[in-house]
């Protein structure tokens, strides 16, 4: 018995040993997790992708969030029994659609593996300072700096927990300033570089 | 005077406003007016082809009081239908960089010198006809690039082959295409692809031989993206030695072990056999086998020289050889698991997928380039899916004309415009056109490109004028290279359009126009002929490469086959080119053709592009009555070729005990003497790095970012390591993108190449690391 | 030769009127805000009859809410004194 389960091993291990070569990279966790952006674009309908409720706006955006790229409270009520289990956030803003509660389009998570969701966003029970705070902000990241007529906006913001470029910027749910009208294509980093605005500009010189 | 003062009154005002704007509404955004600083407002629209790769985007460059200001995908244009990539997107901007060349230089007394452009063009005239007199024709060479225009290589190609009677003419297409074209002529016996991207919107099955088609060639890979998405029997495979964009964007991934995309194909040719999935009726009418030498070498010895032999073989011999591929045996040196081989070979034998395989690069730069371009063909004739709408094996290419400047023109050792320098037929016909004694053509080839730095570093070349590329950052082994050029002795002159490492070991540089600052055509990779006008003028005394070339020309005694004046040069050079293709398999389109439309596929017969060729119902150019005629062989015939599998040049060991890979990013464009003096692309990618396994880099103890250094027994560099980033080799490998000169990796490669096709394994070397 | 630039208010939601209606005048020049509703407008005309002219039309707008001047130049008035 003992000499027979080794020898089952083994095999299993020759097995996943050829396997493994292919399997050695993990396919969803390099490149900003580009493999979402490719996933969410096959996974999305067609007429879902070019929907536009225009409920959102960037004024409501940022009025969530502390300063840019800040995770964004929860705006609306949580049920009491809410305990953090992450399937009831997720059944809303995994994939979006009509709340008939709310009576809107419901905003779609750019990361829905991260599923602790109440770990960073945060509930509004009241709207009262304990003491008032001397706390500035930052300036948005302003819209449509292309660097040249027509071309393509450079990605303004850091890629780190907003991978998937469609989540945010395609369908009913999306905030309308920034919802795109060319959803069909879908290697969005094709077109759109990097370029966080927070970081300053450099120069190509060459070294003496 | 007064229109720039008025300019500036209204930007000032203009800037008034926004600030108020801003003081008084916080967040107040007013997208991209700074950018633009032109009056009239107006902007006028002209096509070209994109500058980049060679994919052959169309795009409309917007012209406003004389600049550049704007690009838009030209929607007239099949290639990409009005959508461009990034590079393409912002490809104007790198008119204008700060450090452009304007002015000829030339070294004296070790010093670079600005003269006037006459002087430099006396110089390299005197210095050419002086190393010729003195050290034979065969001193002096020209070394061009498949960015060069077709006309930039037909003047070239006739200065040196046809007036000066020296075979010396070589491009850095030999770098990136020679393999592909070896692969052509053996299998086909003519060159350039049998399909075209229409192909992309028929096929169910595309897989990528060693092709990271997302940032490569990402306008025809979101067309493939677009394709699944609207059809639901689409499926894309990367097959591949490094995981991508590519890679997460495919169905399925599947990783081989570097150089044993031999093995696998062979493997998926006995599939095929073993269950009967040959189209019989397609390979009994069409196809015939054929076996070559083997063991065959790496060319890293000087004078090193090759020749193959064809040999008929029958269709039995042939199964007998694949007998050492089952899916089995190349499970153990591929690392391809049986089953995904097996799974490869019932997509490309079930007869009701339509199957397009793509690659570049990764199959080119390979020791054994030529032979795995055949075993791929070998897999779709086998199932006879080729010459029909979706049904394609396709070679892409890196340059804007590698395909039209190189391969069409014939800028390489042993080639003339139509036909070799060695048959006598193609000399008379090229002598004829010239307008030259047919004694002048050498019918013996000199130096292939590597031999030719070579021959450089050995002395037997004094003489090298180098256009439009870079080759001291991107030749193999590169410091005997550079060590080579500036030996004592050597005269270098450089065109080029911005200071590079090559331009660093120059003794003259001519200052270059830039793609459309000068009228000129490229060829794509699906053999389109793309005209563009000059759009913008040139700076300062910058002159396109083509008229450099009749400059010199005119003073070493050529005016007869010279005769043309700048106003007409560019149109007089293609119809007098056009004659050498005349006839079906390979007419071009007309000059007032080609400045009217966004490209024309030839074989331009009677007003109509040619899609597929070989195919009856498309090509004009099959005789034989059948469906299918591969008229490129004597025999009609595609042919099938036994090939082997073949360890690559230099393997990891113990002691240097890693892969190292080369490669491009999406931003940036080879070298990236272009694209880093473009501000969006530059920041998205300011530097190189190495990328490695995460297990590797815990195992070294290195994190991202820190310095590692790569070893090899050529060389050695330092580099910032990057894990997880754009890519991620598998354990035991890393790679480097090539462009940054201040990371010149080529310092590390090695020099082996294909013995027929001469062109250089950039992707497999053997290196250690330490941590920096 | 008067240049000047106004912040140019739309009515509530004309803001796509009121950049056409300014870039149908002539000597006008429009730079839309592509967030909030507001227009920046750089007028330059060749003299004092057109610059009249032009606000005049300008004053007829219906899509325009108000008009107010960031920026004023003018080449005539400097000369003559």
């Amino acid at each position: 018995m003992m000499k027979l389960s080794t020898l089952f091993l083994l095999c299993a291990f020759i097995f996943t040993g050829s396997k493994a070569f292919s399997a050695s990279v993990d396919l969803s966790d390099f490149d900003n997790q580009g493999k979402k952006i490719y996933e969410a674009y096959d996974a999305t309908p067609q007429i879902y992708m070019s929907a536009d409720s225009g409920n959102r706006n960037l004024a409501d955006f940022y009025d969530l969030r502390q300063y840019p790229g800040s995770p964004p409270r929860i705006p609306h009520e949580v049920d009491l029994t809410f305990s953090g289990d992450e399937t009831d956030c997720l059944s809303c803003h995994a994939k979006g659609g009509y709340s008939q509660e709310f009576g809107k389009f419901v905003p779609v998570t750019p990361h829905p593996e991260n599923s602790l969701c109440y770990q960073c966003h945060a509930q509004v029970l009241t709207e009262e300072k304990f003491v008032e705070t001397e706390w500035k902000s930052i300036m948005p990241p302003r819209l449509g700096r292309s660097f040249l007529g027509g071309s393509p906006p450079p990605i303004p913001h850091s890629l780190q927990m907003r991978e998937n470029c469609i989540s945010c910027h395609t369908g009913p749910g999306a905030v309308v300033e920034i919802r795109v009208d060319h959803s069909a294509r879908g290697n969005c980093r094709q077109c759109h570089a990097p370029a966080v605005q927070t970081t300053p500009l450099q120069e190509f010189v060459r070294k003496p | 005077m007064k229109l720039n003062r008025r300019r500036f009154l209204k930007y000032a005002a203009a800037s008034s406003a926004v600030a108020t704007a801003g003081a008084l509404f916080p967040g107040v955004s007013f997208g991209n007016w700074q950018n633009l600083t032109n009056n009239s407002g107006i902007i006028s629209w002209q096509k070209a082809p994109c500058r980049f790769c060679g994919t052959g985007c169309g795009v409309l460059v917007g012209v406003s009081d004389g600049r550049a200001v704007a690009v838009k995908g030209d929607p007239n244009c099949s290639v990409n239908k009005g959508l461009c990539c990034m590079k393409g997107y912002h490809s104007v901007q790198m008119l204008y960089g700060k450090d452009r060349i304007t002015t000829a230089k030339v070294r004296k007394n070790g010093e670079m010198v600005e003269v006037p452009i006459k002087e430099a063009l006396d110089l390299i005239a005197e210095k050419l006809q002086e190393t010729k007199d003195k050290h034979g024709k065969d001193s002096v060479a020209i070394y061009g690039s498949g960015q060069w225009t077709i006309p930039d290589g037909y003047v070239a190609s006739k200065l040196f082959k046809g007036c000066l009677g020296t075979n010396n003419v070589e491009a850095n297409a030999r770098l990136c295409m020679a393999s592909a074209v070896t692969g052509f002529m053996t299998s086909f016996g003519i060159d350039e692809p049998m399909g075209c991207y229409e192909d992309m919107d028929h096929a169910n099955v595309f897989i990528t031989w060693g092709n990271n088609m997302a940032e490569m060639h990402p306008v025809l890979f979101s067309r493939m993206l677009a394709n699944r998405k609207r059809r639901t029997n689409v499926t894309v495979i990367d097959f591949a030695t490094r995981s991508t964009r590519t890679s997460q964007a495919a169905d399925k991934s599947i990783l081989f072990k570097p150089q044993t995309d031999l093995a696998v194909a062979n493997a998926i040719c006995y599939e095929i056999i073993k269950n009967d999935w040959v189209n019989w009726n397609f390979v009994n009418e069409h196809v015939s086998f054929h076996k070559g030498k083997t063991n065959i070498g790496y060319g890293t010895e000087d004078h090193f020289a090759f020749k193959d032999k064809a040999e008929s073989i029958n269709f039995e011999e042939y199964k007998l050889f694949l007998e050492d591929y089952t899916p089995e045996k190349v499970e153990k040196i591929s690392g391809v698991s049986a089953r995904d081989i097996k799974y490869m070979a019932a997509l490309y034998g079930d007869p009701s997928l339509k199957v397009t395989s793509f690659w570049c690069m990764g199959m080119n730069q390979h020791t054994r380039g030529t032979w795995i371009n055949n075993l791929v063909y070998n897999i779709h004739l086998l199932v006879g899916k080729i010459s029909t709408p979706g049904n394609s094996p396709f070679s892409l290419t890196g340059q804007p004309s590698a395909c039209g400047t190189v391969r069409e023109v014939g800028t390489l050792t042993h080639k003339l415009p139509h036909g070799v320098v060695m048959k006598e037929p193609h000399r008379e016909m090229a002598a004829e056109i010239w307008d030259v004694p047919v004694s002048n053509i050498d019918p013996k080839p000199t130096y292939h490109t590597v031999e030719m730095f070579r021959a450089l570093d050995r002395g037997d070349i004094k003489f090298i004028w180098i256009q439009v590329t870079n080759p001291m950052v991107t030749m193999p082994n590169l410091r005997r290279y550079r060590d080579g050029a500036l030996k004592d002795d050597r005269f270098v002159v450089v065109s080029d359009v911005y200071p590079t490492p090559t331009t660093d070991v120059a003794d003259v540089i001519l200052p270059a126009a830039l793609w459309v600052e000068q009228e000129g055509m490229f060829g794509n990779s699906e053999r389109r002929t793309q005209h563009f006008a000059e759009i913008v003028k040139p700076p300062g005394e910058a002159m396109s490469d083509t008229w450099q070339i009749i400059e010199v020309a005119k003073r070493l005694g050529f005016e007869k086959q010279f005769p043309w004046t700048q106003d007409d040069y560019i149109g007089k050079i293609w119809e007098e080119y056009r004659k050498f293709h005349a006839g079906p398999k390979h007419e071009m389109a007309s000059y007032e053709v080609l400045k009217k439309r966004s490209g024309v596929q030839w074989p331009f017969v009677d007003g109509k592009e040619t899609r597929w060729r070989f195919n009856a119902k498309h090509d004009p150019a099959c005789t034989n009555g059948k469906d299918f005629d591969f008229y490129g062989k004597k025999d009609h015939k595609a042919w099938i070729w036994a090939r082997p599998y073949e360890p690559a040049a230099e393997s990891p060991d113990s002691e240097y005990n890693f892969w190292l890979n080369t490669g491009r990013v999406i931003e940036h464009w080879h070298t990236g003497s272009m694209t880093r003096r473009i501000p969006v692309l530059h920041n998205a990618v300011p530097s190189s790095y190495v990328e490695l396994n995460p297990e590797d880099a815990a195992e070294l103890g290195i994190v991202n970012g820190e310095m590692v250094k790569i070893i090899s027994r050529r060389g050695e560099i330092t580099i910032p390591a990057q894990i997880k980033g754009r890519g991620v080799p598998p354990r035991g490998m890393v790679f480097v993108p090539f462009f940054d000169e201040s990371y010149l990796v080529n310092e590390v490669t090695l020099d082996a190449f294909c013995p027929i096709s001469k062109q250089p394994d950039y992707k497999k070397c053997a290196v250690r690391l330490e941590k920096a | 030769m008067p240049i000047f630039s106004y912040l140019a208010m739309p009515k509530s939601g004309a803001k796509e009127a009121l950049c056409a209606d300014l870039a149908a005048l002539s000597h006008c020049e429009v730079i839309p805000s592509d967030n909030q509703e507001i227009v920046v407008l750089v007028t330059d005309t060749p003299d004092e009859t057109t610059e009249d002219k032009l606000q005049k039309s300008l004053n007829n707008l219906q899509s325009l809410q108000s008009l107010s001047l960031a920026f004023g130049y003018d080449d005539q008035e400097k000369q003559g004194r």
